[in-house]
């Protein structure tokens, strides 16, 4: 019955190993978490570490509005299932329940109340009596369970509780676990490295991989639109296929090529609008994904589809409801080395087939997921970076899809054409550009607006939904990007400054005036120094940052300050600057400063000359340590 | 046909085998404690030698004697105090040591454990004279006070099978208490420790056992001073000289009976604790 903050929460080893990094999450009240990922992923440190079982090595736990940190785990009011039960083998299963109530002083008879009711709500009443010893793992694991829901605690933990039991016996607790949310009303965080078991059980998902987090969704959108290709390939049996290919943009069309292979598909541009241009110039190798059961081998289907591939039948499993094929886009090849020409076709019809046949499957275009080949990233993102958009530049006027805008003093270029970078979050309500809205829809609590700009597709982050037709937006010109054959003209101004600091403690001593009598009263003061000035820091985050980087090395390891042009101000005591030049953007000015040999970018509402002094506002800042990399703010 | 040698006969001279060799060892260790025995119930004067083993005259004599004309009786209560004290102390201590490096993980725990095991390596009476020079600067010499301090100081060295026992207990046990609300003492006194009954005895049985006969530190310790003799020490005057030894000897057998009966009844009432298996359903199975 609490909500759980996870801020930039780290788990550095003494060697050096980071076992998570910058774990960030907001689990609302009765949420059902699963941490998913294969074995030394650090979803068991993230439990852990939120049981109070492993320090946190920096980043801010809270659960409700508490700090957890620095908390004994009997203080956090959490319960935990354990893979190995970890029942007190010299106890009977009533002792065993009874234990933390016992530890509380709770009276006999409400704790003998507590325990039948926790051993009715698991069927395990007739068992009371009996030593785990005595039970069989079924059995032990609903004692487990029981000895966690007993106390009602504000959020269970379960480290592969599941992992122990048969096949069988692991769906049937699965289903009850399920349940058991459901009836407790409790937040529940699932540690497993079952995708199956994630999928079903989880309200969201966790999925990780060598101590990072690769994407947080509900299950349906991490199978629908998964951010990179482990996702991809971790979600869903069979495992998605991959394939390696180029994009072609022909027309309207792009044309994409198999690696390896003739097998060659069309796609309409629309549906890879979201594609940054440059990877679809026909050299560029990506990953193909497309799941086993988006292709299809119906004789109607393939007919109808322009995306036909040819695929040589390697072998065949017949799983009752459904055919799974093994194949090989090469028709050469095998189909059983782990090449990149493997596919896996899931057929449902009764397709008449024999190993050795080639036959022709279709793709369903709509659900091809692309990834870069280095990154791994998917490059088709739900919400896409930038707008790509063809512009010319004309006697200091922007045209692009029949809309014009003055370009103001700040942005300098030669007229001609240009390739636009617009990104999504550049695009305020206004007056600049008229579009007619297509759809609004909410991804991870992000409204993206999609839009029709004369006929191109637009898109652009909002604050709140938007139910008009059309609309009128400004465009934050600072933001853009100009390119001319694959240079850029105009680079945006950078979103944020960057300062070397160290956080410092001071005992100050001060006199005041109490009862007559003049006493001096010690505290202690802390700061952020950064280029040779010191600025005093609030209560709070001097606290986070001793919880993040502990008492010692708080004040040794190196930081790094990064604040926006907006939250940097002018000020008498600040860091001393030299201005060199301003930036007009027309609606606003920013003030360009080298700061010892640094560039650093602030809003300004007048010209300066010479030397000025900044203050950061640290309030609105970031904090990285640069040591160890750890982000803290 | 290869002719093939029945499983159960060979099973049946295997165990003859054992048995016979278990028969022979058991009459080599049980034979001098036997001669001990029947000695003791010896009426006439023995001498130094046992020529033969039953007595002529059958008598309670020796037991009499060795109540009423020696401080056997003195000597008895001086070990008694100092083994039990020495055994709480040494079982808490060795308990404490072994809970601590087998759980808690800390700076400098490895190389303590290393050093712990060398120094134990070590035979104690190389440091004999040292520590009897420190004992009588701080005058605890002649005093058992001064002998349950030599014999426990050195009690944490014996961890090294504790705490082995400790590290099969899994620590998600350890874990799952804290969780429930348990401090580190109350894991500590509420689970691990009922699970380590078996490691418990040992350590109490080893802690009682070594200053119950322990010879050379009380000897040297306690030298001068007969009141405050232990058994090993007092036993060992009477066989000083041989004129004392050959009225002694038969009294000695006696003493030596009665030396071993708190031992013996320990063993006894301790060993049905010895059971396995403790652990068994706390985790997987």
């Amino acid at each position: 019955m609490a909500n759980l903050s996870l801020k930039h929460i780290y788990k550095v080893y003494p060697n050096g190993t980071k076992a998570v990094n910058d774990f960030n999450m907001e689990i609302a009240d009765k949420e059902f978490i699963v941490f998913v990922g294969p074995s030394g992923c650090g979803k068991s440190t993230t439990l852990r570490m939120i049981a109070g079982l492993e320090d946190i090595s920096a980043g801010e736990l809270k659960i409700g509005d508490v700090i957890v940190n620095d908390m004994e785990p009997k203080d956090r009011d959490i319960a935990m299932v354990f893979q190995n039960y970890a029942l007190y083998p010299h106890m009977t299963v009533y002792e065993n329940l009874a234990f933390s109530l016992r530890l509380r002083k709770l009276p006999k008879d409400e704790i003998h109340n507590l325990v039948v009711q926790a051993a009715e709500t698991l069927g395990i009443t007739e068992y009371l009596s009996k030593k785990p010893k005595e039970m069989s793992g079924g059995q032990r694991q609903r004692v487990a369970l029981g000895r966690a829901i007993v106390r009602e605690p504000k959020v269970m933990l379960l480290d592969e509780p599941l992992s122990n039991l048969d096949a069988k016996l692991r769906t049937q607790m699965r289903a009850e676990i399920s349940k058991l949310h459901s009836r407790l009303n409790t937040t529940f965080i699932y540690v497993t490295h079952d995708q199956v078991e994630a999928m079903t059980m989880g309200t969201r998902i966790v999925v990780m991989k060598d101590g990072f987090v690769k994407q947080i969704d509900t299950p349906k959108n991490l199978y629908k639109y998964p951010a990179n290709k482990f996702v991809a390939g971790f979600i869903g049996t069979p495992q998605m296929n991959f394939f390696e290919g180029t994009l072609r943009k022909d027309g309207n069309d792009v044309h994409i090529k198999f690696a390896n292979s003739d097998a060659e598909i069309t796609v309409p541009c629309s549906k890879l609008d979201k594609v940054r241009p440059d990877y679809l110039n026909g050299e560029t190798t990506v990953y193909m994904g497309i799941r086993a059961e988006n292709i299809s081998i119906d004789r109607v289907e393939v007919g109808r589809s322009k995306a036909v591939v040819k695929v040589r039948v390697s072998h065949i499993e017949e799983l009752g409801s459904e055919t799974l094929l093994y194949g090989d886009l090469n028709t050469d090849g095998d189909g059983i080395s782990d090449s990149l020409t493997k596919v896996i076709i899931k057929d449902v019809g009764n397709g008449d087939y024999k190993a050795g046949d080639i036959i022709e499957a279709a793709l369903d275009t709509d659900r091809i997921h692309l990834f870069d080949r280095q990154t791994e990233d998917c490059i088709l993102p739900r919400i896409p970076e930038y707008n790509y958009l063809d512009c010319t530049v004309s006697g200091g006027t922007l045209n692009f899809s029949g809309e014009s805008i003055a370009l103001p003093p700040a942005i300098k270029c030669a007229d001609g054409e240009y390739e636009l970078l617009i990104p999504v979050d550049a695009f305020k309500v206004g007056k600049d550009i008229s579009v007619n809205v297509e759809n609004c829809e909410d991804i991870c609590g992000i409204k993206l607006l999609s839009a029709k700009l004369n006929g191109k597709m637009l898109y652009a982050v909002v604050p709140g939904d938007v139910t008009e037709k059309s609309l009128k937006l400004d465009v934050d010109l600072k933001k853009i990007t100009l390119l001319k054959d694959g240079k850029k003209v105009v680079e945006p101004m950078p979103a944020v400054n960057c300062l070397d600091g160290i956080f410092v403690k001071k005992k100050t001593k001060k006199q005041a005036e109490e009862n007559g009598k003049f006493k001096t009263l010690k505290a202690t003061e802390f700061s952020l120094e950064t280029e040779g000035r010191q600025f005093v820091v609030s209560d709070t985050l001097a606290q986070k940052l001793i919880a993040a980087l502990g008492v010692k090395k708080a004040f040794t390891s190196p930081l790094k300050i990064e604040c926006g042009a907006h939250s940097l101000t002018f000020g008498e005591d600040g860091i001393s600057a030299r201005a060199e030049g301003m930036l007009d953007y027309g609606k606003e000015k920013f003030l360009k400063c080298n700061v010892g040999g640094k560039y650093v970018y602030l809003l300004a509402d007048r010209d300066y000359e010479g030397e000025v002094r900044i203050v950061p506002d640290l309030d609105k800042v970031g904090i990285v340590e640069t040591e160890r990399n750890i982000r803290i703010i | 046909m290869k002719k093939y040698r029945s499983k159960k006969g060979a099973e049946k001279l295997s165990l003859a085998l054992i048995y016979t060799v278990l028969t022979i060892i058991s009459v080599i260790w049980l034979l001098p404690f036997l001669m001990l025995i029947i000695l003791s119930f010896r009426g006439e004067q023995a001498g130094m030698s046992a020529d033969y083993l039953f007595p002529r005259q059958w008598s309670f004599d020796n037991y009499i004697k060795l109540f009423t004309e020696t401080k056997f009786l003195n000597w008895y209560g001086n070990t008694m105090l100092v083994s039990v004290v020495v055994t709480v102390v040494q079982t808490i201590i060795v308990l404490v040591t072994s809970y601590a490096l087998s759980r808690l993980r800390f700076k400098m725990r490895k190389p303590l454990m290393n050093v712990m095991l060398i120094l134990g390596m070590f035979p104690g009476f190389l440091s004999m004279t040292a520590v009897y020079f420190v004992l009588k600067e701080i005058n605890l010499t002649q005093n058992l006070f001064g002998l349950i301090l030599v014999y426990s100081a050195s009690s944490a060295m014996q961890y090294y099978i504790c705490k082995g026992f400790f590290d099969t207990i899994p620590k998600s046990l350890d874990e799952a208490a804290r969780i429930d609300g348990a401090s580190r003492h109350t894991v500590f006194f509420k689970i691990i420790l009922p699970l380590a009954k078996p490691i418990i005895i040992y350590t109490i049985l080893t802690a009682f056992i070594a200053p119950w006969g322990e010879y050379m530190f009380s000897s040297f310790i306690m030298l001068g001073n007969p009141d405050k003799f232990t058994v090993a020490v007092g036993m060992k005057s009477w066989l000083d000289n041989s004129t004392m030894a050959s009225e002694y000897f038969t009294i000695f057998c006696a003493a030596a009976v009665v030396v071993s009966i708190p031992i013996t009844a320990l063993f006894i009432w301790l060993q049905r604790y010895y059971v396995e298996g403790v652990t068994g359903g706390s985790v997987k199975g």
